[in-house]
């Protein structure tokens, strides 16, 4: 298990990591936790010609929180955030998304960076970033942009940065305390890729209504998805039993994951339903908690 | 007090836990080189050019050799060192690259240029079968059940009926009055078609050997072998060298299971010699899955009679081995478990070996009898539910006892089948009310046991210590038990005793650690060098102490008069007197041997609980539960720990674990991310139970315990899942999808 050869950079600073990306461009990989890098490098199904390893820049390692929004520098470990009672307070989402990441050897060097400009489908983070509607700060010579997660995720494993831009945090807004949250996922064993997954955030109303919601899901196409459909159903009316199964099974409808080895579509489409069902009902059961 | 019995921590068990173990890859040796295979990528295809220029040019490589740059090999395409004109499956090493260093031995391989002209695959053994298949072994092999015996397996007669279908190397067949007539008067019966997929091994350490040429054409090999002599022997035939000018030394197996007796010696070997340098090989995970032999895939086609009262009338069945690009030899062994476990008045059993473009086959702990056992025991299971009858209930009306007829017409000796089922009836896991969505499932399974003849050394240290020599290698922690043997034999606490694997020059000679015969083959050989040193030590105190061998004893490192313990000398003492210059007591060297006659056949029942969930299909083990015969327990303990393995293994069948294959012979589980092992979490905590039903010939009443716990999980999980989903499982691994989405 040997990677091909590859030349070597260990930039202190971002300036000076952004400047070796505009000199090297598609040439270069960034190495952050190196936990799906390095196993692709070794498997000789990436060779990048040289690492741009971003371990050693500080600033993009601090959990901070600005104006009640948090700010997780692109190196931020997963890890950090799962043990951060912070975080678990305000925006429980991240942290119950974060546990299924892996093992805790991965979490422990994994980054959150790192899982969004990866962009796997199955990647818990993106698909719970997906439904707190976070803000992605990316970096280059050419100047900085802030995109919004259907604008950073565009596919599998692909994002919308250039070969010569950084993604230097990621940027989620307060919460309200009321909300309730459930993230919940479907895998043959813990810290397998997910066959399905639902992430949900839902704030009801002091006469119990859905004043907002927010339903994600994992690993139902090629990019995080968005159950607009199921969050338009449910927005402003009250959210029993019933009204879940609709919004479940509106969530699935038209969704085209693609069957492999570890399921079909029709069986995966089958899960997402399910794993829908189970986190609303999940984050209802918080939320009625909180509002009372 | 004794120590066979007694609960005893494994002797080699701290070193491995805390990382101080050597293993082969952390072995160095002077001057060594590194070596990268360059393996297949089609499944089939004829050889146009392999370029190796560019990867001579990679910094460090010191040579890349292709098969034309080595000796002939009188052995079948798919089994040369380096594939000749044609590969035979996706993984066969076609050309090996040596360098300074692993990685630049890998830049080499990846530069190497393999023109291949791809020509039909066949990937699946049902299509094989079929006149319009391609033919996969140039020359249609003979299946070998000389393999079979190895490993312990009580293989059933392997015909010669007059035509068999494309790509079938042989035929395996038992009949037993007639089946046809007796299914006919049944009063139910099942009939169904069960699959199990092909699996592996997945040893923690990948294989890997190092070789060495030495002056006067010797070769010295460090390998992770469980059969050092096997391994010896195997490379002085293809190699034409004296066996003795072939040192193997065996080294910590990190894993075998059946999957390390030999496989890049041979071909390390042939490297070595000709570069004249000594190499290093140690596989990727990748390579493992690609290269290395695992276990194979079968498909059994079963019917299966009784009476209303669940007497049992008659079996027939059809079935198929998956060897990949080999023979195969697993058909006889199937044949007879099928053919012997239950009283079955008539049989009509047919198996074939069918070789397909993918990687060969080999054994992989109690070879054979998961797959058997698999269909088997789901087909009881079904006809326990058709019949409304207990399934242990029904296994207790058929169970084979002493006298019957065994799978190949000969008769059981004394077995305990009857005893693990009675266990089983009354278990806690068995008879516990049910939870919602949980259920319970049975299934039984059963094991010959190989045996070979074995010899072992024994002689006194300076320190007083006892070192047990021995040349068969430790993948269990036998040795453990073997020094316990010794420690009661010669009258020491177990501290005292120590076990030596010593290289195949000088080491006496000793089975392949494998078909569950270390301790029943070696056992008796350990106890009589033992009991030899003992009496040649007492014979030097004889004349210390002036008294007669039979009035001493051994006491706290001591040999002393019996009743006037003023009276003794001190072994170190003795050790000096028959070692030291000038000496004049012979020194205490002793040596043992066994050849124990016949097998001691060993069953075993396995009790799972899970808890479905109906809307997804997954389901969750609650509780686990195995009955073992396993006569007598040398060291509890490590009998446990050998369940504990073995369920996981089986489990493991039922869970996930498959080597999975495209219909062009790619491998599409090789890596660890898609070949599901089970993880901790998955397996609940293993309640083992033993059966002493002591063996009249093993060691001390031992039976082998290595191979039953890895027979019968996979079914025990089947059929409760089966039972709590009410969808029955009849295909490994199981397909969660299909106990939620209605086929
Ligand atoms: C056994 C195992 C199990 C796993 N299970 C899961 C799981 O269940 N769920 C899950 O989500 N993940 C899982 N992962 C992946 C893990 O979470 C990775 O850590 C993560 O996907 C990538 O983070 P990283 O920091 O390791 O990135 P790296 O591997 O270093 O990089 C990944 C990619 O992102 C790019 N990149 C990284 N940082 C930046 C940046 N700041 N700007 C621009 N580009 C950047 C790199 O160039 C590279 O292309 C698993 C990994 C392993 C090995």
């Amino acid at each position: 298990m040997k990677p091909a050869p590859f030349d070597y950079d260990d930039p202190r600073s971002v300036d000076e990591a952004i400047g070796l990306l505009a000199r090297y461009g598609d040439e270069c990989k960034v190495l952050a936790g190196g936990q799906s890098l390095v196993p692709l490098m070794n498997f000789r199904l990436a060779r990048p010609g040289r690492l741009v390893d971003i371990n050693g820049i500080e600033s993009l390692g601090q959990v901070k929180v600005e104006n009640g929004r948090l700010l997780l520098g692109a190196m931020v470990r997963h890890a950090q955030v799962e043990r951060s009672n912070d975080i678990a307070a305000r925006w429980p989402l991240l942290h119950d998304a974060i546990v299924w990441v892996g093992h805790s050897q991965i979490r422990n060097r994994g980054t959150v960076g790192g899982s969004v400009a990866h962009a796997d489908p199955a990647a818990e983070l993106p698909c719970a970033l997906a439904a707190l509607d976070a803000k992605f700060h990316v970096l280059s010579r050419r100047g900085p942009r802030v995109l919004r997660w259907d604008q950073i995720f565009v596919s599998e494993f692909t994002t919308s940065l250039a070969p010569d831009e950084l993604l230097t945090a990621i940027e989620v807004p307060p919460q309200d305390p009321s909300t309730g949250v459930a993230f919940v996922e479907f895998a043959r064993r813990h810290g397998d890729f997910a066959l399905g997954g639902a992430a949900v955030s839902i704030t009801l109303a002091r006469n119990g209504t859905c004043s907002d919601v927010a339903v994600a899901l994992l690993s139902a196409g090629p990019r995080p998805v968005r159950a607009e459909e199921a969050e338009r159903r449910l927005k402003g009316g009250q959210v029993d039993e019933a009204a879940i199964k609709q919004a479940s099974a509106a969530a699935v409808q038209g969704l085209h994951p693609t069957s492999d080895l570890h399921g079909s579509r029709e069986y995966r489409v089958k899960l997402l339903q399910v794993m829908t069902e189970r986190a609303l009902t999940k984050a209802v059961h918080l939320a009625t908690r909180r509002a009372a | 007090m004794s120590a066979v019995g007694t609960p005893t921590r494994r002797l080699e068990g701290r070193d491995k836990v805390v990382g101080a173990t050597r293993y082969t890859a952390d072995l160095d040796v002077g001057g060594l080189l590194h070596v990268q295979l360059v393996l297949s990528h089609l499944a089939s295809a004829r050889i146009r050019s392999i370029e190796t220029s560019a990867a001579r040019s990679v910094p460090g490589v010191v040579d890349v050799v292709v098969a034309g740059d080595l000796p002939e090999q009188d052995v079948a395409g798919p089994d040369q060192p380096l594939a000749t004109q044609r590969v035979f499956y996706a993984g066969q090493p076609v050309a090996a690259v040596i360098a300074t260093s692993e990685a630049a031995a890998h830049d080499g391989a990846a530069a190497v240029e393999v023109d291949l002209e791809e020509t039909d695959a066949v990937a699946d053994a049902v299509a094989a079968m079929q006149d319009s298949s391609p033919v996969v072994l140039d020359v249609q092999e003979e299946a070998d059940e000389g393999d079979a015996s190895m490993h312990g397996a009580a293989a059933g007669n392997e015909s010669e009926p007059v035509e068999r279908p494309r790509n079938v190397s042989a035929v395996a067949s038992a009949k037993r009055g007639d089946a046809g007539a007796a299914m006919a008067a049944s009063g139910v019966t099942v009939k169904a078609t069960y699959s199990v997929a092909a699996v592996h091994h997945t040893a923690m350490e990948p294989h890997v050997s190092t070789v060495r040429p030495e002056p006067g054409g010797g070769l010295t090999v460090w390998s992770p072998t469980q059969g050092p002599f096997a391994l010896r022997d195997e490379l002085a035939e293809k190699l034409d060298i004296p066996a003795h000018k072939i040192r193997v030394v065996p080294m910590p197996v990190g894993g075998g299971f059946g999957g390390k007796v030999s496989l890049l010696e041979g071909l390390l070997a042939l490297l070595a010699i000709r570069g004249n340098r000594p190499l290093r090989l140690v596989l990727t995970r990748r390579q493992v899955f690609a290269f290395a032999k695992g276990a194979p895939a079968a498909r059994f086609e079963i019917e299966i009679g009784a009476k209303k009262d669940g007497t049992l009338t008659a079996l027939r069945a059809k079935f198929s081995y998956d060897n990949g690009a080999s023979a195969g030899w697993h058909g006889g062994i199937s044949s007879a478990f099928l053919a012997g476990t239950y009283r079955w008045p008539a049989v009509d059993i047919t198996g074939y070996e069918v070789s397909t473009n993918k990687t060969p086959v080999d054994a992989y702990r109690a070879p054979g009898a998961p797959q058997t056992y698999f269909a088997l025991e789901s087909a009881m299971d079904e006809l326990a539910q058709k019949l409304d009858i207990d399934p242990i209930e029904l296994r207790l009306r058929n169970a084979v006892r002493e006298g019957d007829i065994d799978g190949q017409g000969a008769k059981w000796p004394r077995v305990a089948f009857i005893e693990c089922l009675e266990e089983a009836r009354n278990h806690p896991l068995y008879t516990a009310p049910l939870g919602a969505g949980e259920a319970v499932g049975i299934a039984a399974g059963s094991w010959g046991g190989a045996r070979t003849p074995s010899a072992a050394g024994c002689r006194v240290e300076p320190d007083g210590t006892l070192s047990i020599l021995i040349g068969t290698p430790d993948v269990s922690g036998a040795t453990t038990g073997l020094a316990m043997i010794a420690a009661d034999a010669f009258g020491y606490p177990v501290e005292k005793v120590r076990i030596e694997t010593g290289e195949t020059g000088v080491a006496p000679y000793g089975a392949v650690a494998a078909g569950s015969q270390t301790t029943y083959s070696l056992g008796g050989a350990v106890h009589e060098a033992a009991v030899e040193a003992r009496r040649q030590l007492l014979e030097i105190a004889t004349e210390q102490l002036e008294a007669a061998p039979e009035d001493l004893e051994i006491v706290d490192g001591r040999v002393a008069v019996r009743g006037v313990p003023e009276r003794f000398v001190e072994i170190t003492e003795l050790v000096t007197l028959s070692t030291q210059f000038m000496g004049t007591f012979r020194p205490v060297q002793a040596s043992g041997r066994s050849a124990v006659q016949t097998a001691s056949p060993q069953f075993t029942v396995h009790i799972a609980r899970v808890k479905a969930d109906p809307e997804t299909g997954a389901f969750a083990l609650t509780g686990y539960a195995a009955i073992q015969d396993v006569g007598r327990a040398i060291n509890p303990p490590e009998v446990e720990g050998q369940v504990h393995g073995g369920v996981a293994q089986s489990v493991g069948r039922a869970l996930g674990e498959q080597l999975v294959y495209d219909a062009e012979g790619q491998l599409k589980t090789g890596s660890l991310l898609d070949y599901e092992v089970p993880t901790v979490d998955q397996l609940p905590g293993i309640d083992v139970r033993m059966i002493e039903v002591p063996s009249p010939v093993g060691p001390l009443g031992a039976k082998g315990v290595g191979e039953p716990p890895a027979v019968p999980g996979a079914a025990a999980v089947a059929n409760a899942v089966s039972r709590a989903t009410g969808v029955r499982v009849r295909d490994l691994p199981i397909d969660r999808s299909r106990l939620v989405i209605p086929s």
